[in-house]
């Protein structure tokens, strides 16, 4: 019963993939329309799993992996939705509503049991802006990288005169071009945001701001490819195919850094209170 | 009662055959007034488009009345019928039903899902109505007719793929360039297609376009045509720095964008991309073009290829439209067996009927104070009530059978008293067409 609105969210996600699979197998545009019903939906139920989960543990609700996946999944959506409305194409929702059931699905073989009660570490509010800015940078990469891989795709069928249905179902270059430029900035920016606060809730709870935590040097690499990125976005006017493939090899590393350095590194990033009791005794 | 279609299209006949079956003066409805005239005909409508000329006829007897209506559509041009025999089409009753469909559902055309058919359709009905040549039986068929249309258009994608080579070029353009509104244009050369081309785009930009021509006369009196401006042959480089959509079809043997020199122009460009359409024959542009970053470049046989693609795709679209034609079809073809008189008066003695029951019912607390006798008096005495209303109507309806515009009658009767099951649909349907109104005031006149 504890995680019921997180199912129901689950079984409505469900619903609404199969409603975009539906509409890119027949391009049904009532089908699209059920999956966004059934999205939208299931983004409620989804919003009320993690005040549930808020109550519940009595803070903001990012203590388990199973919470962090399931906040991200929450933002991707939340993002998709938001693009929707921009652009009113069901193929962010055929993308979008997908991705976050997969990772939910995923999230939900994880732990979400709190056995002790939570560090005082995270008990700081710190803990969601910090968490919030870096999700909303995932999330925002994440986009940027998808819309990379439809451009790669849209510019393929258009050099090579492939002016089928999957033409039509992509949205034009120009669009998917401005979302890389759009998305790169805003992405960048949350991503410095995060690294600063993270690194002031640090010097706020242990006095130094930045001790070269695996995710921290992760993150600093991160923060230099994108920096990088922009550049010869901004500078060098690089566009189009090239700006596409510099955002699926950014967005690698990002995931590399978001899921990759917890598991297989270690540090005061990594759920459980083991890591957090190592580093305050450390002190 | 029965429907009958007479007349032949683009399949059919030739245009040498076409162009003699026109019906001259019918926008004043001479024509139709004419064969609103012969004997057993109750209501005419008559469809002329480039493509089609037929006749719509309710006639107390379709294979009666047949051979006149062919008759007739010679009198009427003032030629021997014989010859057209042979390209004429005769249908009646559910296949004239479902032909009449199809055309309005643009299933018939000879571009299948082009949508001005519809207009033509609903424009023909109003000039038959105007003449008061239309009756109960026509006005709903047409009427069901524009619903299946609607259905049609909106349940399949019909009409979405581009066919013509100009509008597949539009649509290819919003592919790459996104909103076409603020995007300048370029036209090398001169050329029918190009210059077709040319203008869709322009209908969708705000940006004067550009003409470029060997002979800098040329190119001012074209941009003076398609309100542009005019640059000279040397300045070619410059105006594809410029443009997002180029269209070239010069007359020039050797290719005038070769890829060196886009090269130059894209570095100059910082790569921006650019739409260019090359319909000369020979070619103009170098199709290694298509290889630099950028550039999307496609000539007139790929078009072709786009569009031959769309068409395919239509034909496939146009299977589910027959379905939903089929469903339509039986629908009306209910609706017609149902306007006759005994139908009718069935239809109005149950509706009589419940409404009796239902208010005995109604009051069936206050009534069970009265004793079984007294009750018996207020069955018999309501049973008496309706009996009385229904004697005349149906008196009346028992008549109308052996009149002509019977079917006027047996519809003005449904009407009145609500007996018709699809009337809750025809009655959302016709809020959006106020032709049915117009013709209820004719009734009333």
């Amino acid at each position: 019963m504890d995680l019921i609105f997180f199912k129901i969210a689950i079984v409505l996600y469900l619903g609404a993939s199969l409603g975009y699979l539906l509409f890119l197998l027949l391009s049904s545009d009532t089908r699209a329309r059920l999956g966004l019903w059934f999205a939208v939906a299931g983004f409620v139920c989804h919003s009320l799993s993690i005040l549930h989960r808020a109550i519940f543990s009595g803070f903001f609700p990012l203590a388990t992996p199973f919470d962090a996946l399931s906040f991200f999944a929450w933002i991707i959506v939340l993002l998709f939705l938001i693009m929707y409305y921009r652009d009113p194409s069901p193929i962010f929702g055929s993308i979008g509503v997908p991705l976050a059931l997969v990772l939910m699905l995923f999230g939900s073989t994880l732990s979400y049991q709190i056995n002790e009660p939570i560090v005082p570490v995270l008990k700081s509010w710190w803990l969601p802006i910090h968490v919030l800015l870096a999700l909303a940078g995932n999330g925002i990469f994440s986009i940027v990288a998808i819309g990379g891989l439809m451009y790669i795709l849209q510019e393929r069928l258009i050099k090579t005169k492939q002016i089928g249905r999957m033409h039509k179902l992509l949205p034009s270059l120009n669009t998917l071009d401005t979302i890389n430029r759009h998305g790169l900035l805003l992405g960048f920016f949350l991503l410095t945001l995060g690294i600063i606060s993270g690194a002031l809730w640090a010097g706020s709870v242990w006095g130094f701001y930045w001790s070269w935590d695996p995710k921290e040097t992760w993150s600093l690499i991160t923060w230099f490819a994108y920096a990088a990125m922009v550049h010869l976005r901004i500078a060098l006017g690089w566009r189009g195919k090239k700006a596409a493939v510099l955002a699926i090899a950014g967005f690698a590393l990002v995931m590399f850094t978001f899921v990759g350095v917890s598991a297989l590194i270690g540090g005061h990033h990594a759920f459980g209170p083991e890591a957090f009791r190592i580093r305050t005794r450390g002190l | 009662m029965s429907i009958l279609v007479i007349g032949l299209n683009h399949d059919t006949a030739p245009v040498e055959i076409r162009e003699k079956v026109t019906f001259p003066g019918d926008s004043e409805g001479h024509s139709t007034r004419f064969f609103s005239g012969l004997d057993g005909v109750e209501e005419v409508m008559i469809l002329s488009t480039c493509n089609r000329a037929e006749v719509f006829v309710v006639a107390d007897d379709a294979e009666a009345r047949k051979e006149m209506i062919v008759q007739g559509i010679g009198q009427v041009h003032g030629i021997d019928p014989e010859p057209l025999r042979d390209f004429l089409y005769i249908k009646t009753e559910a296949e004239a039903v479902r032909h009449v469909f199809r055309v309005a559902s643009s299933l018939d055309s000879m571009v299948i899902g082009e949508p001005q058919i519809l207009g033509q359709v609903k424009e023909s009905f109003r000039r038959a109505a105007k003449v008061n040549a239309t009756g109960p039986i026509l006005n709903r068929l047409l009427h069901r007719s524009f619903f299946s249309a609607k259905r049609v258009r909106t349940e399949t994608e019909i009409g979405s793929a581009a066919v013509s080579v100009a509008y597949v070029a539009v649509e290819l353009a919003r592919k790459i360039l996104g909103e076409l509104v603020d995007k300048a244009v370029l036209l090398i050369g001169a050329g029918e297609m190009a210059e077709l081309a040319a203008r869709h785009l322009i209908a969708q930009v705000t940006r004067p376009i550009v003409v470029v021509n060997r002979t800098f006369e040329n190119a001012c009196s074209l941009a003076g045509d398609l309100r542009g401006l005019a640059l000279r042959m040397e300045k070619l480089e410059d105006g594809l720095i410029d443009a997002d959509v180029a269209i070239t079809s010069t007359g020039s043997c050797e290719p005038i964008i070769t890829k060196d020199r886009m090269n130059r122009v894209m570095r100059k460009r910082r790569y921006r991309p650019i739409f260019i359409i090359d319909i000369a024959i020979p070619r103009d542009v170098e199709p290694q073009v298509n290889d630099i970053d950028g550039v999307y470049l496609y000539n007139i046989d790929d078009l072709q290829a786009v569009v031959s693609e769309n068409l395919g795709e239509r034909k496939q679209e146009a299977l589910k439209g027959e379905r939903i034609v089929e469903e339509e079809v039986g629908k009306f073809m209910n609706w017609k067996s149902s306007l006759s008189c005994t139908p009718t008066i069935i239809a109005l003695r149950d509706k009589l009927e419940t409404i009796r029951t239902g208010e005995l019912t109604r009051m069936n607390g206050k009534l069970s104070r009265l004793s079984p006798a007294e009750r018996e008096i207020v069955e018999l005495i309501s049973k008496s009530i309706i009996n009385k209303v229904a004697h005349d109507p149906i008196l009346f309806l028992k008549k109308a059978g052996g009149r002509t515009r019977k079917s006027f009658y047996l519809d003005t009767a449904q009407r009145m008293f609500g007996l018709d099951a699809n009337q809750l649909e025809q009655h959302h349907h016709t809020e959006e067409s106020p032709i049915e109104e117009e013709i209820d005031d004719r009734y009333q006149g």
